[in-house]
C-alpha cells in the first residue's frame, strides 16, 4: 500500500511539474525565437582579435617578422573589422565585449610599445624600454632619436 | 529506499519520452511552453535517476540479495566502500550510472543555457532526452533491470571480482564515464546546429568547454585505468592493448583530433564537415566503449561478460544514429562549405590537418585490431586475436610523428610559413633535438624508438619552453610587469593556447615514460626465507632483495561462509648498495568461493624508476614457504603518472572561465575597434 501511495505521489509530482507550462501556457523565460545574430560576430571578432594579439607577441618575440607579419596583420585586422557589430543600445557590455575591448587595448599597447622605438629597424630585435641602441646588432634606435627630438608621433588611435 | 528507486526508474521513462517529443515539437513550432516543459523534464530525470541510483546503493548496503544484481556483485564481506561502488560494478548498474551522469550533464547544459543559445536549446534538450529515453528503454525492457528479483533470497552474494576490489575501482570507471557522457553535450549541440542550419562556429564556441571537460575526464580516466592495471593486474605493465582499454582510447583519439580541428574552423572557417563527422564519430565511440566494456562481445581482461543481447541493441542504436547524422550532414552540405582553403603545405593549418589524419589513422588501426577477432570469427569461424606487437608496430611510428607535430604546430605560422619563419623558429629546437640524438648514440643506445622519442621530446620541450620564456619576457618588457605576473597575464589572455602547450609538455613526459620500457630488466627467482636475489637497474645500480618471511592470514571470523579471503604475505627487505631502502609486503591472495587468485605487487617508486615485485607462486605443499618471485626494474614509469598530472593541469588552465570579475567595465568604446582602424603597416 505504501509503495502504491509513493508511486502515485511521485508520479503526480513529476507530472505536475513538467506539464504545468503546457497547461498554463508559460514559456521559457527568454525564448524569443529570434536568436541574436550578434553573438556570432562578437565571437568571430574575438577569435580574430586573439589571433592579432598573439601575432603582436609573435612579432615582439621575433617569431613572425617582416612581410609575414604585415600580411598576417592585414588579414586579421580585416577579419576583425568585418565582424564589427553595432553596439547594442540597451544592454550594458557583456563579458564577451569586455574581453574584446581588453584585447584591443592590449594590442594597442603592444603596438605602441613597439612603435616607441623598441624595435630595431635593421634586425627586428625588440629592445628594453629606454634603450638607445639595439641590444642585438648595435644599431642606433630611431625612436630614441625621435623622443630626444620632442616626442613620438602617434596616429591618435591609442587610448 | 530501493523500492522508491525502482518506482523512480519506471516514472523516468515516460517522462523522458514526453520531454524529448515536446522539446523537438517546441523547437519546430516555436512554442516556448513546450520547450519549458522539455527542459523541466531534464531536471526531473536527474532527480528520478538519483533516486534510482540511491536505491541500488541502498540495496547493496542493506545486503538485499533477493536482487539479482546485488547477489551477483556483492557479499557480506565486502567493505562499504566497494558496496557503494557496486553501482558501477556490473553491466546493469553501469547503465544506470551512465544514464544518471548523462541526465546530470543534460540538466547542467539546460541550466547553463536557460538564457543563451535559445535557438539551439530545444533541439539540444530533445537530443539528450532522446538518448536518455533510449537508455531507459534498454534498462527496463532489455533484460538488464537492476531491480530484477531472483525469486528467493540467497544467504550471501557471489561477491565482487577480486581484481575490482581496489581503490582505483571507485575512481577509474566514474572518471571515464564522466568523460563519455560529457561528450553527449557537444554532440547534441552539433545535432541542433544541423537541425537549425546554424552552421557557423557558434556551436563549437558554445561547446568548447564541454569538449575540454570531456577530454579532461577521458584522459584522466584512461591514465587512472593504466595505474590500476599497473598496481592490480600484476604483470608490470600499464597497457595491454586489451579491447576494453582500446575502447576507451578510441573516443579519446577522435576527441583529441576534434580539439585541434575546431581551431581551424574557428580561425579559418575550414573543415566544417570534418568537424561534424568527428563529433558524431567521437560520440558513437563513447557508446561503443560503454557497451563493449560490459557486453562480453569481445573477450578481454575486463571480461565480466554478461549479456550479448545488449551488444546487438546498442549496435542497432549506433547504426540508427549513423544513418540519422549522415542524412543530416548530407542535407546541410551546402551550408558546411569551407570559407577558405589551405594556402600552403607549410602552415599551421596543414600541421593540424596532418595531426587529424594521424589520430584518425591510429583510431582505425586500434579499431581494426579490436574488431579483428570478431571479423575473423564472422568470416572464418575462428577467433584470431591480434596482440600488442601489432598495435606497437603500427602506433609507435605514428605516435612519434604526432609527437613531432606537437612541436611544429605551435610555432609554424598560420596560412603560409615563409622560409624565414621556419629558420627562426626551428633552428634552435632542431639543434637541441639532434644534440640529444648524438649524445644518446654516443653513449651506446641503439634502440630506434628510444632515440627518436628522446630527440623529439627535447625538440618539443625546447619549443614550448622557449615560447613561454619569450612570451613572458616580452610581456614583462611591454607591460612593465614582473616575470611572474607577466606569465600570468600572458596565459590569461589565451588560456587555450598556453594550457595546450602545458598539455603538450605532459604528453611528451608520458611518451618519454613509455620509451623507458625499452630498458626494463627482470629476474625470476625461487626463494626460501633467508635467501636473497639481486637485480640490476638500467641506470647501473643494483638492488638486493632479501626474502625474510611468509605469513598467512584469513579474515578474523569463525563463520565458515566468510572465509573467502586467504592471504599469503611475503616480507622482503630491499637494499640499494648497502643501504636499506624499503620493506615490501607483496601478497598472494586466494578467493575460494570464486576459485580465483590475485596478486598484490610490491612497488618502490623513485623519480627515475620503479622496483616492482610480483609474488608469482607460493609453494604450500612442501612446507618450505618457497615463493617464486618476479623482480622488475622499470625505468621512467613514474614519468607517465607525472606527465598525466601535467596534462590535467594544462587542461584545467584551458577550462578556466574566460573574463570574470577582473574584466573592467568599459565606457563608450565598446566595439569601436579603434586600435584596428589603422591599416596594415601604419602602426609599425
Amino acid at each position: 500500500m505504501t509503495v502504491f501511495i509513493g508511486w502515485i505521489l511521485l508520479s503526480a509530482g513529476v507530472a505536475l511539474y513538467i506539464l504545468e507550462p503546457v497547461f498554463s501556457g508559460r514559456g521559457t523565460p527568454s525564448y524569443k525565437g529570434d536568436d541574436d545574430p550578434y553573438d556570432e560576430a562578437v565571437h568571430r571578432r574575438r577569435v580574430a582579435l586573439t589571433a592579432l594579439h598573439d601575432l603582436e607577441y609573435d612579432r615582439a618575440t621575433e617569431k613572425v617578422v617582416g612581410d609575414d607579419y604585415e600580411r598576417l596583420k592585414a588579414e586579421l585586422s580585416q577579419e576583425a573589422l568585418r565582424h564589427l557589430g553595432p553596439a547594442k543600445p540597451d544592454d550594458g557590455p557583456g563579458v564577451a565585449e569586455r574581453v574584446n575591448q581588453e584585447l584591443e587595448e592590449e594590442i594597442a599597447r603592444i603596438r605602441r610599445a613597439l612603435r616607441e622605438g623598441l624595435e630595431c629597424t635593421v634586425c627586428g630585435h625588440v629592445n628594453r624600454s629606454g634603450a638607445r641602441f639595439c641590444g642585438d646588432c648595435g644599431q642606433g634606435l630611431p625612436a630614441a632619436r625621435a623622443s630626444a627630438g620632442g616626442g613620438i608621433p602617434t596616429d591618435g588611435t591609442d587610448p | 529506499m530501493t523500492i522508491l528507486g525502482e518506482i523512480a526508474l519506471w516514472i523516468a521513462l515516460p517522462a523522458a519520452l514526453w520531454g524529448a517529443v515536446l522539446s523537438f515539437a517546441g523547437g519546430r513550432t516555436g512554442r516556448s511552453d513546450f520547450v519549458l516543459s522539455g527542459e523541466r523534464t531534464a531536471y526531473v530525470l536527474t532527480l528520478l535517476l538519483t533516486l534510482t541510483s540511491l536505491g541500488i546503493i541502498a540495496a547493496f548496503l542493506g545486503n538485499r540479495y533477493e536482487y539479482w544484481y546485488v547477489a551477483n556483485y556483492s557479499n557480506r564481506e565486502l567493505g562499504t566502500y566497494f558496496k557503494i561502488a557496486g553501482l558501477w560494478a556490473g553491466q546493469r548498474g553501469s547503465l544506470v550510472f551512465w544514464t544518471l551522469l548523462l541526465s546530470v550533464f543534460t540538466s547542467i547544459a539546460v541550466f547553463q543555457n536557460r538564457r543563451r543559445n535559445r535557438e539551439f536549446m530545444p533541439f539540444v534538450t530533445g537530443t539528450l532526452l532522446a538518448l536518455l529515453s533510449f537508455l531507459l528503454l534498454v534498462l527496463l525492457f532489455a533484460g538488464v533491470n537492476p531491480f530484477e528479483l531472483v525469486g528467493f533470497t540467497p544467504a550471501n552474494g557471489r561477491g565482487l571480482n577480486p581484481q575490482l576490489q581496489n581503490y582505483w575501482m571507485t575512481i577509474h570507471p566514474p572518471t571515464l564515464y564522466l568523460g563519455f557522457t560529457a561528450f553527449a553535450v557537444p554532440f547534441a549541440f552539433a545535432v541542433a546546429a544541423l537541425l537549425t542550419n546554424r552552421l557557423d562556429s557558434r556551436w563549437i564556441a558554445v561547446t568548447r568547454r564541454w569538449i575540454l571537460l570531456s577530454w579532461f575526464f577521458l584522459t584522466n580516466g584512461i591514465i587512472f585505468g593504466m595505474r590500476w592495471a599497473y598496481e592490480e593486474l600484476g604483470w608490470g605493465g600499464y597497457w595491454f592493448w586489451d579491447p576494453v582499454e582500446n575502447a576507451s582510447l578510441l573516443p579519446w583519439l577522435t576527441a583529441t583530433a576534434f580539439l585541434h580541428s575546431i581551431q581551424i574552423q574557428e580561425n579559418r572557417g575550414m573543415l566544417k564537415v570534418w568537424n561534424m563527422v568527428l563529433v558524431v564519430i567521437t560520440f558513437l565511440l563513447t557508446i561503443f566503449a560503454t557497451f563493449l566494456t560490459r557486453s562480453g562481445l569481445i573477450e578481454s581482461v575486463h571480461s565480466f561478460a554478461e549479456n550479448l543481447k545488449i551488444a546487438y541493441i546498442f549496435l542497432g542504436f549506433m547504426g540508427g544514429l549513423i544513418a540519422v547524422c549522415a542524412v543530416l550532414i548530407l542535407h546541410r552540405l551546402p551550408s558546411l562549405r569551407s570559407e577558405n582553403h589551405i594556402q600552403s603545405f607549410l602552415s599551421r593549418e596543414s600541421a593540424f590537418l596532418f595531426n587529424n589524419l594521424l589520430l584518425v589513422g591510429i583510431t582505425f588501426a586500434v579499431m581494426w585490431g579490436t574488431l579483428f577477432p570478431l571479423i575473423t570469427e564472422g568470416f572464418f569461424g575462428q577467433k584470431i586475436n591480434v596482440g600488442p606487437p601489432f598495435y606497437n608496430r603500427v602506433n609507435v611510428p605514428v605516435g612519434l610523428i604526432l609527437l613531432l607535430l606537437m612541436g611544429i604546430g605551435p610555432v609554424i605560422a598560420w596560412r603560409r610559413a615563409s622560409r624565414r619563419n621556419l629558420r627562426k623558429n626551428f633552428t634552435l629546437p632542431a639543434a637541441a633535438g639532434l644534440s640529444m640524438l648524438v649524445a644518446l648514440a654516443v653513449s651506446g643506445i641503439r634502440h630506434a624508438t628510444v632515440l627518436a622519442t628522446f630527440s623529439i621530446a627535447v625538440f618539443v620541450m625546447t619549443i614550448v619552453v622557449r615560447e613561454f620564456w619569450k612570451g613572458t619576457k616580452t610581456r614583462a618588457r611591454i607591460a612593465g610587469e614582473g616575470n611572474l605576473s607577466a606569465l600570468r597575464s600572458l596565459v590569461r589572455r589565451n588560456r587555450h593556447r598556453w594550457g595546450g602547450y602545458i598539455v603538450h609538455v605532459g604528453v611528451v613526459v608520458i611518451f618519454t615514460g613509455f620509451a623507458g620500457s625499452a630498458f626494463d630488466t627482470n629476474a625470476v627467482r625461487e626463494l626460501v626465507p633467508g635467501q636473497s636475489a639481486t637485480i640490476r637497474s638500467a641506470f647501473g645500480h643494483e638492488y638486493r632483495l632479501v626474502y625474510e618471511s611468509l605469513s598467512h592470514s584469513r579474515p578474523r571470523t569463525d563463520d565458515a561462509v566468510r572465509e573467502n579471503d586467504w592471504r599469503w604475505t611475503a616480507l622482503l627487505t630491499v637494499y640499494r648498495g648497502d643501504e636499506r631502502v624499503k620493506i615490501m609486503r607483496p601478497e598472494r591472495r586466494f578467493y575460494p568461493v570464486m576459485d580465483e587468485a590475485s596478486t598484490e605487487v610490491g612497488i618502490r617508486s623513485t623519480l627515475l624508476e620503479d622496483l616492482y615485485v610480483i609474488p608469482r607462486d607460493v609453494d604450500l605443499e612442501s612446507g618450505t614457504e618457497r615463493v617464486t618471485f618476479e623482480f622488475k626494474v622499470l625505468p621512467l614509469v613514474p614519468w607517465i603518472w607525472c606527465g598525466g598530472m601535467i596534462v590535467a593541469v594544462g587542461t584545467l588552465i584551458g577550462l578556466w572561465p574566460v573574463g570574470g570579475p577582473r574584466a573592467r567595465a568599459p565606457a563608450s568604446r565598446v566595439a569601436s575597434g579603434l586600435p584596428l582602424s589603422g591599416t596594415a603597416g601604419q602602426a609599425a
